[in-house]
């Protein structure tokens, strides 16, 4: 396999707008999470919401693509100088030589529920709403290649909450087979009904904000981020290695994990071994963690059949909420600023943990230089997938 | 860049071609029907699983599952790679109009059988597949997004790789944003194809704007005009006949393809 380095990157969401202000809130333990304020919007939970993401308007040859979820990718797009990275990119490669593969569950679909809220008399699409670069769920890659000027293969992947993970196997395989050369990578995913409904309907929305590995924890926040990152074989400057990757399936129910966390568990060791790295060599685990009752608990479970002594680990979503499609790039993103900083975030709200996960689960921030860490994002349909990244 | 590939085996789902046989008889001058496909075909669900499944699961499955049977291969073996431009509309349809007008209501398995991978989870659950089976959209490419994926995959896993590729028609205002009128599935095993083997090369091709492939029956012609997904016919005449190409196949983003049979 070639080695391959994360070249660039750059993340926003509820906790932060850009790399600098995202380390300031891990470290000051400032979540993101606010009172549900999401419009036309009745559910008694909190919400990771991004500021300012109505007000972004795409034009041009963009216009097509307008929807909340590429506005989110536009300001994303916007931090940490990702489009002039692009755009150096761009210099070191012919443009068809970059892939473009990004992860979303929601894509679109905020606005394809707006068109249903304003049918015609005869039912049909109001003008305004005849958007077939938006009602798909290939809107997001599609943007994001059209946004940069991308043109080698360009592939949305949408496996519900591993999306956005599973991006930097796609990119790995791409390089790896002399599909692409070199890839953007990244995960958008916005708040919308369907997603707050959706998850209000299976009883897992917390009223509170989220607990993971507490032991009262009631649930998850739904949230929204959009991140990206270039995956290269030999870049200027690196922020991380890939080191290895698991993707497998539960096989088990849609909705529901596999009760002893065999995917899951599957997912972590095929990542250890492709890394070619003992399970002692992990220093951090970034979890899925989602706060749910169920998930955490399987997931304790599962972390410690890998692990016959876990590693200090912790969830990120009481910072961001569950980001769903985009949840594997803001803890990929996170998990390698746990390495460039030394830095290891806690399980924020985890005040009382689970007696299974209290000897490992971070209820503090810790100052620890570590050389390898794992993130693992798990999803509806049984996906698994497990990331191992190293220091550059 | 090219990659070699062997199909070893293939499968069809849709109306008037419930499998490849029938695509064969077509090819041959027969008929082409639309009654709808054979929902029947499929062993891999239970009678209760089956009944209570999206029709895109019913659909894709029907086509993978004659794919792995005629490879000989264990469904639960290979890694397998979805693709759909637009995934399951009707529960789009359901998700939305509910959305405004009761969202209390919203039905929880509708609403996780919602995700774009439903139709992979799917497969994973009946054919008890534990490696990876994705889910992937290229909107109107996702026939070359899929052919592009199972082929690096291929190329660098160095085993049998199950490519799916499906998409169904909008009954309701969706269809403003997608037109088909006939809803199509059909898969591909795809294996890495040793020198002395017939095989395909897949070779990315820049600047394809417009399908240029040889010709095929009216009837057939119409329905890769009308869905996206249904252009993979070509693709399943030249794993019929090995002979019917080059197939070029393009995208409105991203290198479009050209296919060649080689021997």
């Amino acid at each position: 396999m070639k080695d391959l380095h994360i070249a660039a990157m750059t993340l926003t969401c509820a906790a932060g707008s850009g790399l600098d202000a995202l380390r300031a809130s891990l470290r000051d333990g400032a979540s993101g999470l606010r009172r549900n304020d999401y419009p036309n919007c009745e559910l008694d939970t909190w919400i990771g919401r991004v500021e300012g993401v109505e007000n972004v308007i795409l034009e041009g040859d963009l216009a097509r693509f307008q929807c909340r979820n590429n506005q989110l990718a536009a300001l994303a797009l916007d931090q940490d100088g990702f489009r002039a990275q692009a755009a150096a990119l761009l210099e070191r490669h012919r443009p068809e030589r970059i892939a473009c593969i990004v992860g979303t569950s929601t894509a679109g679909i905020s606005s394809t529920e707006q068109a249903f809220r304003e049918l015609d008399e005869a039912g049909e699409f109001r003008p305004e709403h005849v958007m077939p670069w938006v009602h798909t769920p290939h809107t997001s890659a599609a943007y994001v290649a059209a946004a940069l000027g991308l043109e080698g293969p360009v592939q949305t992947v949408s496996t519900a909450c591993s999306s956005s993970a599973k991006v930097f196997a796609t990119a790995a395989r791409l390089i790896e087979s002399g599909w692409a050369d070199a890839a953007v990578v990244g995960g958008v995913d916005s708040l919308c009904l369907s997603v707050l409904y959706g998850f209000h309907s299976l009883e897992l929305v917390s009223p509170d904000p989220c607990r993971p590995f507490d032991r009262a924890r009631r649930g998850l926040n739904l949230g929204e981020a959009a991140g990206f990152a270039i995956v290269e074989p030999q870049p200027e400057a690196s922020l991380g290695r890939l080191l290895g990757w698991g993707e497998t399936s539960d096989a088990h129910h849609m909705a529901s994990p596999h009760p002893e966390g065999a995917g899951a568990i599957a997912a972590m060791r095929q990542a250890l071994e492709r890394a070619g790295l003992a399970p002692g060599e992990i220093g951090y685990v970034n979890c899925h963690g989602t706060a749910t009752p169920m998930n955490d608990r399987i997931e304790t479970a599962a972390l410690r059949t890998v692990f016959t002594d876990p590693p200090p680990a912790s969830s990120t979503k009481a910072w961001t909420g569950h980001t769903l499609g985009a949840a594997g790039i803001t803890e990929t993103v996170f998990s390698l600023l746990s390495l460039s900083d030394g830095f290891l975030p806690a399980s924020l709200n985890c005040e009382d943990p689970e007696p299974d996960a209290a000897d490992f689960i971070l209820r503090e921030g810790r100052r620890q230089k570590v050389d390898a860490v794992m993130s693992n994002s798990f999803g509806f349909g049984g996906s698994n997938c497990t990331l191992i990244m190293g220091a550059a | 860049m090219n990659t070699r590939l062997r199909i070893l085996g293939s499968g069809l789902s849709a109306p008037g071609l419930p499998d490849i046989d029938a695509l064969s008889a077509v090819l041959a001058g027969g008929e082409l029907g639309e009654d709808k496909p054979g929902s029947g075909s499929i062993s891999l669900l239970s009678p209760r699983e089956r009944r209570r499944c999206p029709e895109t699961v019913r659909l894709s499955m029907a086509a993978a599952e004659q794919a792995c049977s005629a490879a000989g291969i264990d469904p639960a073996q290979p890694d397998a790679v979805f693709t759909s431009g637009m995934g399951d509309l009707a529960i789009s349809d359901y998700m939305c109009r509910t959305l405004a007008e009761t969202p209390e209501l919203l039905s929880p398995m509708r609403f996780h059988n919602s995700v774009h991978n439903a139709a992979a989870g799917y497969w994973s659950i009946g054919a008890g597949v534990r490696g990876d089976v994705t889910a992937l959209s290229g909107a109107s490419d996702s026939l070359v997004t899929g052919l592009i994926e199972a082929a690096s995959r291929v190329a660098a896993d160095r085993r049998p790789v199950l490519l799916v590729i499906y998409d169904t028609i909008a009954d309701g205002p969706m269809r403003a944003v997608w037109s088909a009128r006939h809803p199509f599935a059909c898969a591909f095993l795809l294996g890495v194809a040793d020198d002395d083997e017939a095989a395909i090369v897949l070779h990315a091709e820049e600047g394809l704007r417009q399908d240029d492939c040889p010709p095929l029956t009216a009837a057939l012609i119409e329905r890769t005009a009308d869905n996206p997904a249904a252009r993979a016919l070509h693709l399943l005449a030249l794993a019929l006949d090995g002979k019917h190409g080059p197939l070029r196949l393009a995208a409105r983003q991203g290198p479009g393809l050209r296919i060649e049979p080689a021997t």
